[in-house]
């Protein structure tokens, strides 16, 4: 029993609550509406977009991707991955498929998935001329020696990629080796045909 | 103004939104998530916990541990340092330019500069990445916690407060079964002024046998058994001992990237 | 509804039927409410002095602290303020329609139900089977029954209010009818995935158990509290609830963007749950302010002076929802948060939620409704001025200086150059005037149960005295008076 009422049986206004009719004011629909667009900024800048692998205090999934620690192979693989998409991706493929009638397939081909890289680096050094046999197929478009503008660098990266890509398990190239190899080649060596490339070691 | 009607749809449209986008968002992005691998490395992370442990996360649930301790560890940021791996053919341009650059504590642009400068001069660098924030410098983590590393927890039981320190890596921390079984038996023994109460009933004080059972406790100065007992675990202490050495949550990851220590160029 | 002024009082409303049909139902709510409240408040204690004391009673395994402090908290929120709370709601349901309870029986067999539900949890809880979820650590069989008991009362008093598709509601009535709908979504969801047969992968479960306790200790509380608050407050101050316009947007607001809210800053889920929460906790404070806007117009006209009374419960809830509501909201601004995580800012903040605003409306409402129902009056009225500032300075006294200590705790923490036992030695200076507070609640906590069984006792002695005369009378058409 409440102390106000000293009669419980009927005091005067004690009767069921009631609310006065009025609507609210537009100062909080305007605050509430600015805090609605702030908040959408904010969620922007710091949310990941939803993306379940951007954990805070990383902002978004492009400065999580580039704040990646890289170690010497992935390193090698990342810039191999830019020189090929570059110089060889437009007749190889980005995929490493080939294109039919202009470049043949990298992807687990026989030339790529080598012991050794001897052989495989002298087609981007030297270029490639006649005929030459890939996954029982005959190619006869001429390749151009790509290779021979890159550096050491760019060179033994992208073939590092293309020999641990789509499924390729050949071993890293060293731009060490490249080097050797360029030196032995001189400066404007002859593309090479198949059948001569074949009678390389591997 | 309001029907019961209005009210009914008002909370189906406002619980329905929430319990989408907190509980069901959640299980379809993370409820199917698997093992991932360490970062720069083909090993999976998490490893599942070897029997004893997994007994041992159900004594820490039994016993309400997470009513005290914490089991995440916080980041609050990122910093780069540039480390020169080789001098190259110019050692003394390169020499002169690492006593003149800030190297450590950079932002990932300053980071890129200075080791673009250092790679112009001929020398070689790395960078590497660091998490920073009070629990990483207190050694309680080297970087935040995320979901992966709570993967085959049931109950995950992440802490609400931190009535004493967080737990994340205590394995990493202290590695020392005799310590972990030690601190439990008597907390104040191994940790000054401890607030942390005595988990004796997880203990058992017997008469030592023939020779001293390998499982009894090395007590120190002022806690020791009496003459003639010995101090050993019983099932429950083991389990929970064992939990508490299982705990690492240090594995670089992808969501949670950092330069170990001991990598190599 | 009642828009006329002129129109006779409620007490039309109070005839026979309805208050009979309230009674059992209401003690049977009630008095299981004092029982664990009292029951709860003193394990409270308990745990509050064994962080002065570590091993205070700490040979007992049942007693280790994380059980205690786990079955206070479940006992203070399952056994008492929800039981409690849907007394009250019915009770407000049935002067509002002016009806009796429709199906009386049920709520009776819901009440023990439920209470039978919080002896499984607790007793589950000192034996070792805790969930581990905070606020759901009640096992699966305890779970089961809350939520059968749940349900039956819903559906009685969902029936009771009645489908008004004519009439609009008063809006204490929204805030009510929200909270039924909202506990049982919310409390079945959490646990069919968390205490169900395959719980999901990892953090998910945190995940889950997040949006649960923010949905139960910051919504529902806030719905049902109101709900039961501004149904008194005009009615005890004698002026009507301002603005239903302001009541509307912040009803509004505290269901559309408060639900949202939960997830902490840092926790290890991926970067767009705690900014979902950062957000949505902004765009709530707009509704807590109005909702205190509301409480506060209606309050300052009130022509009658509260005397320690029901009134005074209502305002001071009031006055305490706004403040913890804000504070709580506070938790997460990306500045504060990271502060005040994992330091007794939050434990301090949900037992203001709880005691301070919760159970302050609560114990109002039952002071208003119980002398009303039974027909009687309190067997001891002067103690609930003592109940009303025990509970107040209590209140005060334990979750003032836990606020304080904990953000001290927290600047502790985040300096790495501090060692880690300076945080918990500042706490302790603060955890003992907590314990001091601790106790003025329990015992304010005792007087209330006090009144209660009394009053329990007194009517069923009177009950069972009718009865017999009844069996004594001659003539047929002798009048019980009850």
């Amino acid at each position: 029993m409440s102390e106000e009422k000293q009669n419980p049986s009927c005091p005067a206004g004690a009767g069921e609550p009631t609310a006065v009719r009025s609507s609210a004011p537009i100062w909080i629909i305007v605050v509430t509406l600015t805090l609605l667009f702030l908040g959408g900024i904010y969620f922007d800048h710091h949310s990941g977009w939803l993306n379940p692998r951007v954990y805070a205090p990383y902002d978004t999934a492009d400065q999580l991707e580039a704040s990646q620690p890289k170690s010497g192979a992935a390193a090698a693989m990342a810039h191999g991955k830019g020189v090929y998409e570059t110089v060889c991706g437009i007749c190889h493929g980005a995929d490493g498929m080939g294109k039919p009638g202009v470049a043949p397939p990298l992807a687990g081909s026989d030339w790529v998935n080598t012991k050794g890289f001897y052989r495989l680096a002298h087609i981007p050094l030297c270029g490639v001329n006649g005929t030459i046999m890939v996954e029982g197929k005959q190619w006869s478009s001429a390749m151009a020696a790509m290779g021979a503008a890159l550096s050491d660098d760019d060179l033994a990266s992208v073939l590092t990629y293309i020999r641990g890509s789509w499924g390729n398990k050949g071993t890293a190239v060293g731009a060490e080796d490249i080097a050797k190899i360029r030196a032995a080649v001189g400066k404007a060596p002859a593309p090479n045909t198949g059948d001569q490339l074949m009678a390389m070691p591997e | 103004m309001k029907t019961s009607y209005g009210v009914f749809f008002a909370v189906l449209a406002a619980l329905g939104a929430s319990w989408a986008g907190f509980v069901l968002g959640p299980l379809i992005q993370l409820g199917a998530a698997q093992q991932t691998t360490v970062l720069n490395s083909t090993d999976v992370y998490p490893i599942q916990r070897p029997g004893l442990a997994a007994m041992g996360a159900q004594v820490y649930r039994s016993y309400g541990c997470a009513a005290c301790h914490t089991r995440q560890v916080q980041q609050t940021g990122i910093s780069f340092e540039v480390v020169l791996t080789s001098p190259g053919k110019d050692p003394v341009t390169v020499s002169n330019l690492l006593s003149t650059l800030k190297l450590t504590a950079l932002t990932k642009e300053a980071a890129d500069t200075a080791a673009k400068t250092l790679t112009d001069a001929g020398g070689k660098t790395e960078t590497h990445l660091s998490a920073t924030g009070a629990d990483i410098s207190r050694g309680w983590g080297s970087r935040h916690s995320v979901a992966a590393d709570y993967l085959y927890d049931v109950p995950v039981e992440l802490g609400t407060l931190r009535a004493g320190p967080d737990l994340a890596n205590i394995g990493q921390r202290n590695p020392d079964a005799n310590w972990q079984l030690v601190h439990l038996y008597a907390p104040k023994a191994v940790v000054k002024d401890s607030a942390m109460p005595s988990f004796k009933f997880l203990f058992q004080v017997r008469p030592v046998g023939a020779a001293p059972s390998p499982d009894a406790l090395k007590l120190p100065a002022g806690f020791e058994a009496p003459a003639g007992m010995e101090v050993v675990p019983t099932a429950e202490g083991a389990e929970l001992a064992a939990y508490l050495l299982s705990l690492h949550a240090d594995a670089p990851l992808y969501e949670a990237p950092y330069t170990p220590a001991t990598a190599k160029p | 509804m009642n828009p006329n002024a002129t129109q006779p009082c409620g007490c039309s409303a109070r005839d026979g039927k309805a208050d009979a049909s309230l009674q059992v139902p209401l003690l049977a709510l009630f008095g299981g409410a004092a029982l664990w409240l009292v029951a709860g408040l003193a394990l409270g204690l308990i745990a509050g002095i064994k962080f002065h004391a570590p091993d205070f009673l700490g040979a007992c395994p049942l007693l280790t602290y994380g059980r205690v402090v786990a079955a206070a908290n479940n006992l203070v929120l399952y056994g008492f303020a929800i039981p409690a709370a849907l007394g009250v709601m019915l009770w407000v349901l049935t002067r509002s329609s002016r009806m009796p309870l429709v199906l009386p029986l049920v709520p009776v067999a819901a009440a023990n139900i439920w209470h039978l539900g919080v002896l499984v949890g607790v007793a589950g809880i000192f034996l070792g089977g805790s969930t581990g979820y905070p606020w759901l650590e009640f096992s699966r069989a305890a779970a089961v029954l809350q939520f059968t008991a749940f349900l039956l009362i819903a559906v009685s008093a969902a029936a009771t209010l009645g489908w008004r598709r004519e009439q609009e509601l008063f809006p204490a009535h929204w805030f009510i009818y929200a909270a039924l709908v909202w506990f049982a979504w919310t409390y079945s969801s959490a646990n069919l995935f968390l205490n169900g047969v395959f719980p999901p992968r990892g953090v998910v479960q945190n995940i889950i158990d997040w949006w649960f306790t923010n949905n139960l200790l910051f919504v529902w509380l806030g719905l049902a509290g109101l709900g039961i608050g501004f149904y008194l407050l005009p009615r005890l101050g004698g002026r009507p609830l301002t603005c239903s316009g302001l009541t509307l947007f912040g009803f509004l607001g505290l269901i559309f963007f408060g639900t949202w809210c939960g997830i902490p800053i840092g926790a290890p889920v991926p970067a767009w749950l705690p900014v979902v929460s950062i957000v949505a906790a902004l765009l709530t404070v707009p509704a807590i302010i109005a909702l205190g806007l509301v409480s506060l117009r209606t309050a300052l006209g009130a022509q009658a002076k509260c005397l320690g009374g029901p009134l005074c419960f209502t305002r001071f809830g009031l006055l305490m929802f706004f403040v913890s509501s804000l504070l709580y909201l506070l938790n997460f601004c990306p500045k504060v948060g990271p502060i005040v995580q994992f330091t007794w800012f939050g434990f301090g903040l949900t037992q203001l939620q709880l005691l301070g605003f919760f159970a302050m409306i609560v114990f109002g409402g039952i002071y208003e409704a119980l002398p009303e129902v039974m027909g009687r009056p309190l067997p001891f009225a002067g103690l609930v001025r003592v109940h009303f500032f025990a509970n107040m300075i209590g209140v005060l006294l334990f979750t003032v200086p836990l606020l304080i200590g904990g953000v001290a705790q927290g600047l502790k923490l985040l300096d790495a150059t501090a060692p880690f036992a300076d945080s918990t030695q500042t706490a302790l200076k603060f955890l003992r005037i907590s314990s001091l507070g601790q106790l003025f609640i329990l015992v304010g906590a005792g007087l209330f149960a006090l009144n209660l069984f009394v009053m329990t006792l007194q009517w069923k002695l009177a009950l069972v005295k009718s009865l017999i005369a009844a069996a004594k009378a001659p003539l047929p058409d002798a009048e019980v008076k009850a």
